[in-house]
């Protein structure tokens, strides 16, 4: 419906650089947990860790 | 002649009078009848989502060594018969004893259904098997009260349902929507008190101190701190107060502090942190039960820490702004800590609520 009110939910993740603490917000892939090891850093050779994980609706 | 004095506008005005003193119940029954059936299909709606839902993470997950729609059914019309409370003394323990009973029968058929299930499927199908048949329970008992008062022809009896409906809806659809979260091992919002405690947890050593429950010992300040939450990232609860028990059998604790979602009144903003005394913890009541009775025995202060928010907030996915809050959370604890303990005491700091998605 065009004035329908449903809001979709999307899943993020947010991963931190143990490093040098960049914060990074992506989407949730199937096998995300918090605070487990998630990809290499962008900006520096750091491991980052997912430090939250959430939804926003739309 | 002026319309007063009119035979048939009077005509028109006493008629619809003497309509609604003899048809006027009858009539109200029609108009909320009409409302109730567009809830009562909606909940039909998502009792059969559940079901589904469940039968379709059950086929396309587990091993099932057969077809496990006849046995999902039989689960999903399970009942509890509460315990007497004419003599209230000793109610807790039945009560305890009765809703374990229960866990523990569900838990065991679900394994029968796939024995080579891991605990973390486990307690993600137990969680799931709940919701489909509490969806159940709210359609049958809503569909009965409204067929009662359809059937006497009885306007009275269906006013409590008329006035309860939007909160039953409320509750409804957000088990609804919960689904998605604990099918994908997402944290909902209840989760916010074992994400606190688990990320404080992180480098220390754990150890299961009651049934899906784990605590770590860290220091902090020259004070002794006891983590404590339901091990993750299982949807679980887990048994914080069988827990506090075994802590407090070996350890002198000199405060607990407690962290938790509440639900917030209307009008509070969502995700706003509260502090305050008393055991924060819900559920039906017996884990509350138990802590304030070992706390007042072993005079224990008893602090909590809360995050408010809705009953859909606190069942789904955790929202932006509740996650938001957990570094807030974890400053105030360690500033309560500060606060209401000396050097050289000891603190047990109980992460609250279901750990889905959340380990430590």
């Amino acid at each position: 419906m065009i004035f329908s009110k449903k809001k979709i939910t999307t899943a993020y993740a947010v991963e931190k650089c143990k490093k040098c603490g960049m914060l990074r917000k992506r989407k949730f892939t199937e096998g995300d947990i918090l605070f487990s090891e998630s990809s290499k850093c962008t900006s520096c050779d750091g491991m980052t860790s997912i430090e939250k994980i959430f939804g926003e609706s739309i | 002649m002026s319309d007063d004095t009119n035979p048939i506008m009077m005509l028109i005005w006493i008629i619809p009078i003497i309509i609604f003193v003899f048809y006027g119940q009858r009539i109200q029954l029609y108009i909320t009848s009409a409302e109730i059936k567009k809830a009562i299909k909606k909940l039909d709606g998502f009792k059969d989502e559940s079901r589904n839902e469940l039968i379709d993470y059950i086929k396309k997950n587990l091993k099932t060594k057969d077809d496990p729609i006849k046995k999902i059914d039989r689960f999903l019309d399970y009942f509890t018969i509460m315990p007497v409370d004419m003599d209230p003394n000793g109610i807790v323990d039945k009560v305890r004893h009765t809703v374990r009973s229960r866990e523990d029968y569900t838990r065991k058929h679900v394994k029968l259904l796939s024995p080579e299930i891991s605990d973390f499927e486990l307690a993600k199908v137990q969680t799931l098997l709940e919701i489909a048949s509490s969806l159940q329970m709210i359609y049958k008992i809503v569909n009965h009260m409204y067929l009662t008062a359809k059937k006497q022809n009885n306007y009275p009896l269906i006013l409590p349902l008329q006035m309860l409906l939007p909160f039953i809806m409320e509750h409804a659809e957000a088990m609804k929507e919960a689904i998605p979260a604990f099918k994908a091992g997402q944290p909902v919002g209840d989760g916010i008190g074992p994400m606190v405690v688990g990320k404080m947890m992180l480098d220390s050593q754990k150890e299961t101190v009651a049934f899906q429950t784990v605590l770590a010992k860290t220091e902090f300040e020259n004070r002794k701190l006891f983590l404590l939450k339901a091990e993750g990232p299982s949807s679980t609860v887990g048994r914080p107060a069988d827990a506090l028990e075994t802590i407090v059998s070996g350890n002198k604790l000199d405060a607990i502090i407690m962290i938790d979602a509440a639900l917030k009144m209307e009008g509070e903003d969502s995700a706003s942190v509260a502090q305050g005394f008393g055991a924060a913890i819900g559920g039906i009541g017996i884990d509350r039960f138990q802590i304030e009775e070992i706390a007042t025995a072993n005079n224990i202060p008893v602090f909590s820490i809360v995050v408010k928010q809705s009953v859909k907030e606190a069942i789904t996915l955790m929202t932006k702004e509740i996650a938001d809050q957990a570094d807030v959370v974890r400053s105030q604890v360690y500033e309560m800590i500060q606060e209401n303990t000396k050097q050289d005491q000891s603190v047990l700091i109980i992460g609250v609520g279901n750990t889905a998605g959340v380990p430590q």
